[in-house]
């Protein structure tokens, strides 16, 4: 018996190493026989490397999306070059368990994946190698950053006491809004409205039983509302709706409506029963109005003109 | 007998590699031209019995120059130079009456054969002296006939753009392949920048236009940079079509087509960079960049790490298809003084 030569023995360690990386190996021919299952491959699969080893990689994991896969495969066969895929196009290639099952958050594991050309000895590539990365983490982190941002964009628009858009955000959206007016000429109305004697509530009851008569009123406005109506809460008592595609008329019978309801609504605090009404005033987009301020001013003058005939009532801005 | 021979180029590097390529023994009279026009005025003076012919340059390219050879009925046989390695280009130039096509980067063996085949030349000759000249007949003359002189300094940035020339053609020959059409190949633009100057450089930046990008990571040798590629959003549908996307074309089709493409444009184009370098490079895995940005979005780059870049843009198009794309090459400041080392063993 000879020794082994030393080319034998750097093979085995080498061997070894790959074996034992914790990165995913697979190596298939071009029939997409597993010639590499490598140890990584072995423990999140449960599959060892005897059962995978010379057997189609499709008919031991059937769940692989075989056709992605295939022509990814086929780009790297014959281009001769890499092909990366992260885990934004496909949270994962192999559906493994999360690596870390108690503290980690996700339920698996996201891998990027590259799949690299190997060439045998006549130059030729005879096989690929699919490299699996672990980047559950990144992830993971990535997701809670978007939906921080998400929450914080949220936030950012949104009033804390009634959940309805606050000032600042409903202005952009009626900014937007007169902007699209202009450009395509499409029929809107903005309408502002407030609670009337609404210091009298706060001063009778306190300012929690205030906050209360608000919080009706923003619930009662929200479930009037159709799909493409924005409303918001514009300052202390008063709110703001912007009602795309209504002409002034269809705007007023909505308005009426809405303060029929609140007229009606009984708001109990501490176990008094507070009664409280609105008055609204409305604006159309006229092509006369230079800007959405303006818009907004005419909505604003028409709800004075409420408050000038006894309240409770819907006024239309009058352009004559 | 002398032959002449005319290189046209718009490169003085590549005017200079293709010059040298040429067997030492043959007996040849050098001319160089650096774009179609001039090549067909010399060549009208009689300084082109053959013509080594470069694809892409400004002002005539090697396509209409061809053309116009035919309709002039020049006396001149083109052998078309290039790094434009698609199949079709290839065809292309032979419809046009080349007669030969030589890939870039030049490998000079294949070059004798190629001289040998057509009659032009006979190995271990016994006339062994090889003239440059630069001096144009006494006639006046219109051409300018630029000659490399060894005794000036390298331009590293022509040196870097006929670099990124060659690896920008093998790029796109596998573009090409992937998506079965004709990928138009510009002239490289390379410059050193400010980062701050960066968005500004960018050809593709129109306003309003939306854009995606990926980016991938190299390093290697002492040089290190990223490749962007980064996509006009009104691209993806014709992509979609070449790659046989089916269905609606949301936002993971989208990163599906921006990956594939991306993966292959830019590792592509770091690989024969690094080659023609004789370097080896690692790539980092490819990151979504964003979708559906400014291209200043995209492009925040840390400007307080760095201030310079050397940056190369290639836009590609592709032929009948409302694809465009840039391929940005980056480098970092430090790296520039490995990168003209590197180049300048090269040029030796």
């Amino acid at each position: 018996m000879t020794e082994p030569s030393i080319e034998i023995k750097e093979f085995h360690w080498l061997m070894d190493m790959l074996q034992t990386i914790d990165i995913g190996l697979v190596v298939v021919d071009r029939n997409y026989q597993v010639r590499v299952w490598n140890s990584f491959m072995e423990s999140h699969s449960g599959q060892p490397s005897s059962k995978v080893k010379d057997h189609n990689l499709f008919d031991c994991f059937e769940e692989l999306p075989e056709d992605w896969l295939k022509h990814k495969a086929n780009t790297v066969f014959t281009l001769k070059c890499h092909s990366f895929m992260t885990w934004e196009q496909r949270p994962y290639l192999f559906r493994f368990k999360n690596y870390r099952p108690i503290t980690g958050t996700e339920e698996f594991m996201y891998q990027n994946i590259t799949i690299s050309p190997l060439a045998s000895l006549d130059g030729e590539i005879s096989h690929i190698a699919i490299i699996i990365y672990d980047v559950t983490d990144i992830a993971a982190n990535r997701k809670a950053l978007e939906s921080a941002n998400a929450e914080l964009a949220h936030l950012i628009r949104t009033d804390r006491l009634t959940s309805l858009y606050n000032r600042g955000h409903w202005e952009e959206c009626l900014a937007r809004e007169f902007g699209r007016y202009q450009r395509y000429d499409t029929t809107c109305s903005v309408v502002m409205f407030d609670i009337d004697h609404f210091k009298q509530v706060n001063d009778t009851y306190g300012h929690q039983a205030g906050d209360g008569v608000i919080r009706a009123v923003a619930e009662v406005t929200r479930k009037s509302l159709r799909k493409t109506d924005i409303a918001g809460r514009y300052g202390g008592e008063e709110f703001g709706i912007i009602l795309g595609n209504t002409e002034a008329k269809a705007a007023e019978i909505f308005c009426e409506r809405l303060r029929k309801e609140i007229e009606a609504l009984n708001v109990n605090y501490e176990g008094q029963e507070i009664k409280f009404t609105v008055s609204l005033g409305i604006s159309e987009a006229k092509t006369s109005t230079q800007n959405y301020t303006e818009w907004l001013e005419q909505a604003d003058k028409a709800l004075y003109v409420s408050k000038e005939n006894g309240r409770n009532k819907t006024s239309m801005y009058d352009i004559d | 007998m002398t032959t002449r021979v005319l290189i046209c180029d718009d490169s003085n590097v590549a005017r200079k590699q293709m010059a040298r390529s040429l067997p030492q023994d043959w007996d040849v009279e050098i001319s160089f031209a650096n774009d179609g026009s001039q090549a067909l005025t010399a060549i009208q003076e009689g300084l082109g019995d053959i013509l080594f012919l470069d694809l892409n340059m400004p002002v005539m390219d090697g396509y209409e120059t061809l053309e116009n050879i035919v309709k002039l009925d020049l006396p001149t046989m083109t052998i078309v130079v290039s790094g434009d390695i698609q199949p079709e280009a290839h065809a292309r130039v032979k419809k046009l009456g080349a007669v030969e096509f030589i890939k870039k980067p030049i490998d000079p063996e294949s070059l004798a054969n190629i001289l040998v085949n057509f009659g032009l030349y006979r190995p271990g000759g016994t006339q062994t002296i090889k003239q440059d000249t630069s001096a144009p007949s006494s006639t006046p003359s219109t051409a300018i006939l630029t000659r490399p002189d060894d005794g000036e300094p390298i331009d590293y940035r022509d040196c870097m753009q006929e670099i990124s020339n060659v690896a920008m053609g093998q790029a796109a020959d596998l573009l090409a392949r992937l998506l079965n059409v004709f990928v138009k190949l510009p002239i490289p633009n390379v410059n050193v920048l400010e980062v701050s100057e960066l968005e500004m450089a960018l050809s593709l930046a129109e306003q309003g236009d939306t854009y995606s990008a990926v980016c991938q990571g190299f390093i290697g040798h002492g040089i290190s940079g990223e490749a962007l590629i980064i996509f006009s959003d009104s691209s993806f549908s014709d992509m979609a079509n070449l790659l046989n996307y089916k269905g609606e074309l949301d936002r993971t089709v989208e990163l599906e087509l921006i990956m594939e493409v991306a993966s292959i444009l830019s590792g592509a184009c770091i690989k024969g960079i690094a080659e023609q370098l004789d370097i080896k490079f690692s790539q980092g895995h490819p990151m979504v960049l964003g979708q559906h940005v400014k291209v200043g979005e995209l492009i925040r780059a840390n400007s307080n790490r760095w201030k310079e870049t050397l940056a190369i843009e290639i836009t590609y198009e592709i032929e009948n298809h409302n694809i465009t794309c840039d391929l940005l090459l980056l480098f970092t400041e430090d790296s520039l003084e490995k990168l003209y080392k590197q180049l300048s063993f090269l040029m030796d």
